[in-house]
């Protein structure tokens, strides 16, 4: 009652914007904090789903089974003659019966494919390559002359310089229905291929309905299009050529905040969308796709800065347009570990990228946002992002200045402003530690309590450290969106093609 | 002092009461988020202990029972010696070591024994079977059947399957019509492998999908189950009405090579789902149904293109060498790739002196790019 | 004493094919992966390498390629034990070199027969005889 006498005997424009301004602030900031309560329940309904479902399934009946599915493993290199050959050797050894393996050499100025062919004995092959989806030229593709390494192909082609471009060149290939794509210096788990594969393969089928004594098949299945699982920071783990021995939170600060963003992103994130058959992204670094669609939905994009959402989302969108029902999977175990950027430079460059490639996605796909057409997808996924990731940071930054005009002209309330503070520290708390919690309950990855406990303690500094870090960088993409737009409209590609690239960022840290 | 204690909690209230709403609930969430962490620090370091002490009693455990499965199965003296298995006995004192009398051993028990039954059959895997009788764990996989929990029917199910024990149909057959798609999937396949007479009864009756994980694993059962009557699937091609069924089916007459099936595949042939058709091609193809070729050919034109393909594909390996003109006109002429490439592998397939000879023609006479596509297919080293 | 080096990722497959075989005779060498096979198989001379197909670091098809290229143990007899059933993936096996091929779940009984067979042949061919370096 208090503020509404005042906001009526003071009653100043500025006031009234300023108690607005509060109040507006106050129900984004609850609202937000209703959303991530809401996604760590449905989050924890998805994940126990899927262990009660699967504690029987017996995975190896696929590794015998003449009925398995071929996937093709994508995997784009880029001077990655150091560690090539260990990396490809264990890309091979999937539990799995029907797998192709495609390392496409996207122009590398070391000697990856001349490791690449002395190590599997490769010689170039007549192949007929036809290009369903763009990319920049392919020069020649080899194959082994060794039976034991009959499932690889390399491609050569000329440098895209960036990781869509060299994956389009590898679906071009892919000669089965499925494809993973993943990066070639990701540790992956040896039954990545099996445990992508089952979501797929659990989809419900068309169903049978009797028409006039005549077979009527109803098309209303939802075809799962995507599958992705959870990832880590491979930094401070125990890796024996390219197999992981044992996984240990990262020491150094910077890499260990983001395996605790991680976890949350995926364990409550993604797991929670899941629930509600609104996964909106399945990551770059390993997912899996049924590649007739994705061929039809365009491929990746090779100017999208957000590549593998974008291909989601147009995936998704095609299947809407076409009328037919589909789903995107997640599954709650870590299959895959990618190297972190350890320093700030690194970090500052691919967090800056990202905002720049969400606030890309949010302008390409603006049809889609609130559109009742798109479903899930348009009322639900798309506000989420629009509001709680693409906004989050502008909100956020005002609000800082707010307060901080408060304070300025003495006009704030310090207990209520403590006490609001606390109130977001602690929430925030709470949601990450629930978010590791939960991720305890699929699989116990770290193997002493002190690991587990101290990635919990960071918990208490992300407020303070990692995440302004987060918000400044991804205010500087959003800058360098608009400002990019502005100056280089008709020289989109060429300012796309310069932006350092996600993969190869994570490559110099 | 009671009182003095409810005073300070009514000021307290008052006080509170008094703040505007937002922080009254700003308070009130703080106070949650406090507890949940707390809650939530407790159930980390609860969990870890708990499964600290369960590893730690597994590794206690492991020898112990390995010993006993190397002891009395693994290299038991009455093995190779021809001795009916029912007739080899186990030594008593070591089975009725009183650790294996503890519920969580016992299911420890039990989940090494399955392992052991993955890697033995034979003599090995009958003993093993043998000490699970024995022992009686037969009971603790039933009572697992008798609880609410579908997970854990699941968990019998498997059990009682690898080992091969019976299970009435009173008890089995409902669960092969449950609304829980797993669970109905574990005792559908459970019902192939241990109903010996009549296994795939309820194909008759199955009016929800067999999921594609769940016929990889039917599959695997029917292949590989010893002593099961493989029925003529052709019966459920041409009567049943769940598709699912018909397409699996169709997957096992291939397998079986059941010769006698090719004219109710052939009926399919007119079904309206362009998927369920490409199905139906693709098995004709790898019956070799040479009948079946003319139709085949004389529909092309007004198939879709994964019809089309499948086609290619059954001339192919049907190979009977009197469509080849037709092949070599799709390879030529087509404009898509995929045709072109199949019609290609398909002329390849026949291997005869005629579609040598075709080649070797188109590839004096054809462009670079058809060449290629020739040299493509003809190379060992690219499997497809 | 004939030597034999057991490969299988499954530790109980390990254990039990070891012990089978050393009651009937046999020195049995283990390996976990395709990596420790291939430090084994540089120091060691084998009569007979069983292995799986599904290796971490190596697949069982590389083991059996490298084998028949491998100086000292060209002439083992390769026995390959797996689950997989896949016809092609058995071709390919037998290409490469295996003598052998025998489907998971195995008959401890004709692992035996065929071991002793495969010596048998070897010895009738070959004169020399094997030892450990």
């Amino acid at each position: 009652m208090k503020v509404i006498i005042d906001f009526f005997s003071r009653g100043t424009f500025w006031d009234v914007l300023g108690i607005f301004f509060q109040y507006a602030v106050f129900l984004y900031g609850t609202s937000l904090l209703i959303a991530y309560g809401v996604l760590a329940f449905l989050s924890l309904g998805s994940i126990r789903r899927y262990m009660k479902k699967n504690a029987n399934a017996d995975y190896n009946i696929i590794i015998e089974s003449p009925l398995a599915p071929g996937i093709s493993v994508i995997a784009p290199a880029f001077n990655e003659g150091v560690t090539i050959i260990s990396n490809v050797r264990s890309l091979l050894t999937f539990n799995y019966p029907k797998f192709e393996v495609i390392i496409i050499n996207d122009g590398s100025t070391d000697d990856t494919l001349e490791k690449l062919v002395s190590e599997f004995e490769l010689v170039q092959v007549d192949y007929a390559y036809r290009e369903k989806l763009l990319s920049k030229p392919v020069k020649r593709i080899f194959k082994s002359t060794n039976p034991a390494y009959d499932k690889l192909v390399v491609i050569d082609k000329i440098n895209g310089k960036s990781k869509a471009d060299a994956s389009n060149a590898g679906i071009n290939v892919a000669i089965y229905d499925y494809f993973l794509c993943t990066d070639v210096d990701c540790i992956l788990d040896k039954d990545t291929l099996i445990k992508l594969i089952k979501p797929f393969m659990d989809a419900e089928t068309s169903t049978v309905r009797e028409v006039n004594g005549d077979m009527q098949i109803q098309e209303d299945y939802k075809r799962v299009i995507a599958c992705g699982a959870t990832l880590r920071m491979v930094n401070s783990c125990d890796v024996d050529e390219g197999l992981m021995i044992r996984v240990r939170p990262p020491r150094r600060i910077l890499p260990r905040f983001q395996e605790m963003e991680y976890i949350r992103a995926f364990v409550l994130g993604k797991m929670g969308w899941d629930r509600i058959n609104s996964v909106p992204n399945v990551s770059g670094g390993l997912g899996m796709f049924d590649k007739d669609i994705a061929i039809k939905a365009g491929g990746y994009d090779s100017l999208s800065l957000a590549e593998d959402m974008d291909l989601i989302t147009r995936m998704g969108a095609f299947m809407t347009d076409n009328n037919k029902k589909y789903s995107v999977k997640y599954v709650p175990i870590t299959l895959c570990w990618t190297e972190g950027p350890t320093t700030l430079k690194v970090f500052g460059r691919q967090r800056t990228r990202w905002g720049r490639g969400l606030a890309q996605l949010m302008s390409t796909h603006r049809k889609i946002l609130f559109s009742p057409r798109y479903g899930r997808m348009g009322l639900i996924v798309f506000p989420y992002h629009f509001f709680y990731e693409l906004l989050a940071p502008i909100i956020e930054f005002l609000g800082i200045l707010f307060y901080i005009y408060l304070i300025l002209t003495q006009q704030i309330n310090w207990p209520y402003a403590i006490i609001l503070i606390v109130f977001v520290y602690t929430y925030s708390v709470m949601i990450t530690t629930i978010a590791l919690l939960w991720d305890q309950i699929t699989f116990k990855y770290y193997k002493t309590w002190g690991e587990t406990i101290g990635l919990c303690l960071m918990a208490f500094l992300e407020p303070f450290i990692y995440h302004p870090l987060i918000v400044f960088f991804a205010l500087k993409g959003y800058f360098n969106f608009i400002i990019g737009k502005k100056h280089t409209w008709g020289n989109m590609q060429r300012q796309g093609f310069s932006q350092p690239k996600r993969r190869t960022a994570v490559k110099a840290g | 002092m009671w009182n003095d204690l409810a005073n300070l909690l009514f000021l307290a209230y008052e006080q509170f009461s008094l703040l505007p709403l937002f922080i009254e609930i700003a308070l009130i969430l703080i106070f949650v988020a406090v507890m949940a962490t707390l809650i939530a620090y407790g159930s980390i370091l609860f969990r870890r202990y708990n499964s600290s002490v369960y590893n730690k009693r597994l590794a206690h455990l492991s020898p112990i029972i390995e010993d006993l499965i190397t002891e009395q199965v693994l290299l038991n003296e009455n093995l190779g010696k021809d001795i009916p298995i029912e007739e080899i006995h186990f030594d008593q004192k070591a089975l009725s070591n009183k650790i294996f009398r503890k519920p969580a051993v016992r299911q420890i028990l039990i989940d090494t024994l399955i392992r052991y039954r993955k890697n033995f059959r034979g003599e090995v895997g009958e003993l093993l079977r043998k000490l699970y009788i024995d022992m009686n764990l037969v009971e603790d996989s039933f009572a697992k059947l008798r609880t609410f929990k579908w997970e854990t029917k699941i968990k019998a199910l498997v059990e009682l399957t690898q080992m091969d024990i019976p299970i009435s149909d009173s008890m089995l057959l409902p669960l092969t019509n449950s609304v829980n798609p797993t669970l109905r999937a574990a005792s559908r396949n459970a019902y192939i492998q241990l109903s010996k007479n009549e296994p795939f009864k309820f194909f008759d009756v199955a009016t929800e999908p067999i999921l594609p994980w769940d016929q990889m694993e039917m599959f695997k059962i029917i292949t590989t189950t010893k002593d099961i009557t493989i029925p003529n699937f052709s019966r459920w091609v041409s009567y049943s009405n769940n598709k699912s069924i018909v397409v699996f089916c169709l997957k096992l007459i291939a397998y079986y090579d059941q010769q006698t099936a090719i004219p109710s595949v052939l009926e399919l042939l007119g079904t309206k789902d362009h998927r369920f058709r490409a199905e139906a091609i693709k098995c004709l193809g790898k019956l070799s149904a040479e009948i079946a070729e003319e139709k085949l050919v004389s529909m092309y034109t007004s198939q879709p293109v994964n019809c089309q393909i499948e086609t290619l594909k059954a001339l192919g390996r049907i190979a009977s060498g009197k469509h080849l003109e037709f092949l070599k006109n799709e390879f030529l002429f087509s404009n898509n790739f995929d045709v072109q490439m199949n019609a290609a592998r398909a002329i390849i397939r026949h291997n005869s002196q005629i579609s040598r000879l075709m080649l070797n023609e188109i590839m004096e006479t054809t462009n670079e790019e058809n060449q290629l596509i020739i040299r493509h297919c003809q190379n060992p080293l690219i499997k497809y | 004493m004939p030597n034999i080096l057991v490969i299988d990722d499954d530790d109980i497959m390990l254990k039990a094919i070891k012990n089978i075989l050393n009651k009937d005779g046999f020195n049995v060498v283990t390996a976990t992966d395709g990596k420790e096979a291939f430090d084994l198989l540089d120091h060691t001379i084998f009569d007979i390498v069983i292995t799986d197909l599904m290796l971490p670091h190596a697949n069982g098809l590389e083991v059996v390629g490298r084998l028949r290229h491998n100086q000292g143990n060209r002439n083992v007899g390769i026995i390959v034990v797996s689950s997989v059933g896949n016809e092609e993936t058995i071709t390919e096996a037998f290409r490469l070199g295996a003598d052998d091929y025998l489907k998971k779940p195995i008959m401890a009984g004709e692992l035996l027969m065929r071991i002793r067979k495969l010596i048998a042949n070897k010895n009738s061919k070959t004169q020399f005889v094997t030892k450990k370096k």
